[in-house]
């Protein structure tokens, strides 16, 4: 978000409801008042999207911070918009448990945040993504009508899947009150095997070569080293890939012993972390998800693809930016690119070339300045089931003033 | 509220006609032999496996093409007609039950198999492809489907997409809308859009998500991508006897505790084990309960976390333990699990099919209130289930030359849901809604979370064309698009303007 919109969000009447109640008077208050409403997690995502245009109201979720239920034995936990990811994973740990969701700056990200953007990290190589782990929902509408959908079972096919539509929606549907997800046991052990140089078919060849192997990994992920802070730093095309096993002491070893000796017989050199190696590795790649930045590039491609079209974007973005890093995960054919812009029209062009280069996948600009934004739209094309989407809007949202025009086609 | 009908069969009358003219522009679309509007034909389709409910539909028609369904939608929306999609007609909740005066709009012609793609790991299919065939296409490969409903010989994508189908394996690899890449959807207008694909994260809303499981009321899937999975390296199974449900049910809240995720974890009652027995000639103990559960992943993973759960088995009060001698015996022990429904047969000359969920620690408290339901009615209850995942299937056993039984038994199974919903459950795990539990939503749901729900069905569908009656306790119009005012086109053009 650009100095100009947070200047004007600071300047918007802030509302921090300490119960749902409370929320929905606020909304339904909003809605009397035809005022616009922008609902404000940990605000780690606030530069993805347009900036909303105009808004009257902050609604704030740091009160909404308890968790309504959790059951160990169910295996389900039901949480406010508030509660924030990394406190979260540590009151769950007590009990064995963990949200399979690894998703960046845990210790600011908000579960209800998390939802509306959906964020992801490692792990949805294994787990899925919110989608696959969110199992019922409760929103405020944008008339102030509180709503349920899906429910606290794991199994439920009653009615419409609202908790999937409001996954990514970015606030423009309705306020996300409470989440209800499904958890898993925390692992036994885990260890990591990692390819030090590869370049991006080797990677590729690798992620084939798992799935051969019937290997199961619970985390994928190959970084790029990091630029400087000049520009001109040129891409050189190689990855280090980290593959992590996680679950019982027992598989993880078989697993991680079994990709060793196949990495080595193809020559790939793959070597079995020792804890802490393993660990500066991790803390690599959420440097390169973390770290501020002026420009952050999200890349989704067939997996496939997705090193080719890395190649091409990170070619031209890694030389004009500052600071270039990347992060990809080559199971799911997704990657981010993230920088600092020092000039408009090299990045501007280097966007359209990754767009050029994926015409079946997309790349969204999670952060960018405004100069760039003014360039690009930052969503990219409109998507086939625009008119659908504007359907859907105009349905739960009439009069258009949860966050306007900061997602998808203006919506 | 009295129980809604669950048995009860509507009198069979003649098809409602179809408008004028409908009829002859179908048969330009898709041909004589694909119209079928002979009554005595048209019987066929006038239910889906939920015998009970019937209706005729004025004609069903039998596209083969996303083009020829979009014509066929497109003149059944012009003539005012509801449509109502079909698979194999093979659901347990109505869902494919005609309304009168509807098109029936069959997709059992659009079988194929249109593209591989295993390196990226997803199937491209027709929806009238059967759930097993796709595992069949891919099998020698070494991939497979993951959703494996019981019904998974005959049932169709499509029907599996509207009713998002579950199956014993999905506590580990859940549900069709988790296996589903992306779908192409002819809308009430006769529109072709395509939600999600083959790359992740389609920038815009999750309309796909919510098209699985949407009962055929938001438009027509004419075409799937399915993600499919490598087969694990190891499997092993087993099957272990116990006095009653209650050690049973502790015995899978202790392997769920242990941190183990089993692949399938399957419960059956008495009587299901004597039904089972009877039908595939299994060789099981008349046992108070038994367990079916089946780990996997990787070889050593898979053989350490069976050998615990079958630890943690005889701990909480396993009579017996058996191990698959061979793949032959495992196949076996899941055809006496996966037939447990039609054997019911055996035991009872009718029965109603049950499916609700409760929290999974709940198991044994809510058999127990079954069992008491039972004894007061005088019925018998057989319980086939989830337990993995609290997915209950009661089956409730009944005689309806017994004046009175049928009514009995409606009411039981009613019951049941009453308990599922009591326990913060739901009223359907896997066979969805439907026209049978339609009136049941209204005791899960309040009238705020329904209208949400109208207003996302209105978003796809505003005149409701598709499966009228279905899902929602209450029918329900749109109204007119709410939003700010936007000229339309032809004003824009200076063709027209608002005086």
């Amino acid at each position: 978000m650009t100095a100009a919109s947070i200047d004007a969000l600071a300047a918007a009447r802030q509302e921090r409801p300490g119960t749902l109640v409370e929320a929905a008077e606020v909304l339904r208050r909003a809605a009397r008042e035809n005022e616009r409403v922008l609902f404000l997690g940990g605000g780690t995502e606030l530069s993805l999207g347009a900036p909303p245009a105009g808004v009257e109201v902050v609604l704030g979720t740091e009160r909404l911070d308890r968790i309504v239920e959790h059951a160990p034995l169910d295996q389900i936990l039901t949480v406010e918009a508030g509660v924030r990811l990394g406190s979260l994973q540590a009151v769950l740990a007590r009990s064995g448990q963990m949200l399979a969701l690894d998703a960046p700056w845990a210790a600011r990200a908000t579960l209800g945040g998390l939802v509306s953007t959906n964020a992801f990290g490692p792990r949805r190589t294994r787990y899925g993504g919110i989608r696959d782990l969110i199992i019922g929902i409760s929103i405020v509408r944008a008339d102030g009508t509180e709503a349920r959908g899906g429910g606290k079972v794991v199994k439920n096919v009653a009615g419409f899947d609202l908790p999937k539509l409001m996954v990514g929606s970015l606030g423009t549907l309705g306020f996300v009150a409470t989440v209800t997800f499904r958890l898993h046991p925390l692992p036994e052990a885990q260890g990591t095997v990692a390819f030090a140089d590869l370049d991006a078919d080797g990677v590729r060849r690798v992620v084939l070569a798992l799935r051969q192997a019937q290997l199961e990994p619970g985390a994928v992920a190959a970084l790029v080293r990091e630029g400087g802070d000049d520009l001109g730093v040129r891409f050189d095309g190689r990855f280090e890939l980290g593959v992590r096993f996680e679950g019982f002491e027992a598989g993880v070893r078989q697993q991680a012993a079994k990709l060793v000796e196949l990495g080595t017989r193809e020559g790939w050199g793959a070597e079995l972390l020792d804890p802490g190696t393993a660990a500066a590795f991790w803390s690599r790649h959420d440097r390169a998800r973390e770290a501020p930045a002026g420009f952050r590039a999200k890349l989704s491609a067939q997996p496939s693809e997705l090193e080719r079209v890395a190649n091409a974007a990170l070619g031209s973005l890694f030389p004009v930016l500052e600071h270039p890093r990347a992060v990809s995960y080559p199971v799911l054919g997704l990657a981010f690119v993230a920088g600092d812009v020092r000039s408009t029209g090299p990045v501007v062009a280097a966007v359209n070339a990754a767009r050029e280069a994926v015409p079946q996948g997309s790349v969204v600009l999670h952060a960018a300045p405004p100069e760039v934004r003014a360039a690009v739209n930052v969503w990219g094309p409109p998507p086939a089931a625009l008119g659908l989407m504007e359907q859907m809007k105009d349905r739960l949202d009439p009069g258009r003033r949860l966050a306007p025009g900061r997602f998808v086609g203006g919506l | 509220m009295s129980a809604p009908s669950l048995v009860t069969p509507a009198p069979t009358v003649d098809p409602v006609p179809a408008p004028p003219g409908v009829i002859d522009r179908l048969i330009a679309v898709v041909g004589e032999r694909n119209v079928i509007r002979d009554p005595v034909d048209l019987r066929t389709y006038e239910c889906d496996a939920l015998t009970s409910f019937r209706a005729t539909p004025s004609v069903v028609v039998l596209p083969a093409s996303t083009e020829q369904v979009t014509a066929v939608v497109r003149i059944a929306v012009e003539a005012g007609m509801p449509i109502v999609p079909r698979g194999a007609g093979t659901g347990l909740s109505g869902g494919a039950l005609p309304v009168p005066g509807c098109m029936l709009l069959g997709l059992s012609r659009m079988k194929r198999i249109l593209e591989v793609n295993l390196d990226d790991g997803w199937i491209r299919v027709q929806p009238g492809v059967i759930n097993l065939d796709v595992s069949k296409e891919i099998s020698a490969a070494g991939y497979y489907y993951a959703p494996d409903p019981s019904s998974q010989g005959v049932c169709t994508i499509g029907g599996n997409v509207a009713e998002n189908s579950g199956g014993a394996h999905c506590l580990k690899y859940g549900f069709t809308v988790n296996h589903v890449l992306g779908a192409r959807l002819v809308t009430a207008t006769g529109e072709v859009v395509d939600l999600g694909g083959t790359a992740r994260d389609t920038p815009g809303y999750d309309l796909l998500g919510v098209v699985v499981g949407s009962e055929g009321t938001l438009g027509v899937v004419t075409e799937v991508v399915l993600r499919i999975l490598r087969k694990p390296e190891a499997t092993r199974t087993f099957f272990a006897t116990f006095p009653s449900t209650d050690e049973a049910g502790a015995c899978v809240s202790e392997i769920i505790g242990s941190g183990i995720v089993p692949a399938a974890i399957e419960m059956m009652d008495r009587l299901a084990i004597q039904a089972a027995v009877a039908a595939t000639g299994v060789d099981w103990p008349d046992v108070g309960a038994a367990l079916l559960v089946d780990v996997d992943g990787c070889a050593a993973e898979a053989e350490h976390t069976a050998a615990v759960a079958v630890d943690i088995a005889r701990r909480t009060g396993a009579i017996e333990v058996r191990v698959p001698r061979s793949d032959d015996d495992r196949m076996l022990m899941w055809k006496g699990r996966k037939s447990a429904f039609a054997a019911m047969g055996r035991l009872a000359p009718n029965y109603i099919v049950q499916d609700g969920v409760i929290p999974r620690n709940d198991i044994a408290r809510v058999l127990a209130e079954i069992a008491r339901l039972s004894d007061e009615r005088g019925l018998r209850v057989a319980n086939v289930f989830h337990a993995g995942d609290g997915n209950l299937h009661p089956l409730v056993l009944y005689d309806a030359k017994v004046p009175g039984q049928e009514h009995a038994a409606e009411e039981l199974a009613g019951e049941i849901l009453r308990i599922c919903i009591r326990y913060g459950g739901s009223i359907t795990g896997e066979h969805g809604v439907g026209a049978d539990k339609a009136p049941y939503m209204a005791e899960m749901f309040t009238e705020a979370d329904l209208d949400t729900m109208a207003k996302v069905r209105c978003a796809f569908d505003p005149g409701t064309t598709f499966n009228p009656g279905k899902v929602f306790p209450t029918p329900r119009l749109c109204g007119d698009r709410p939003g700010p005012y936007r000229p339309h086109t032809t004003e824009l053009a200076g063709l027209a303007d608002r005086g």
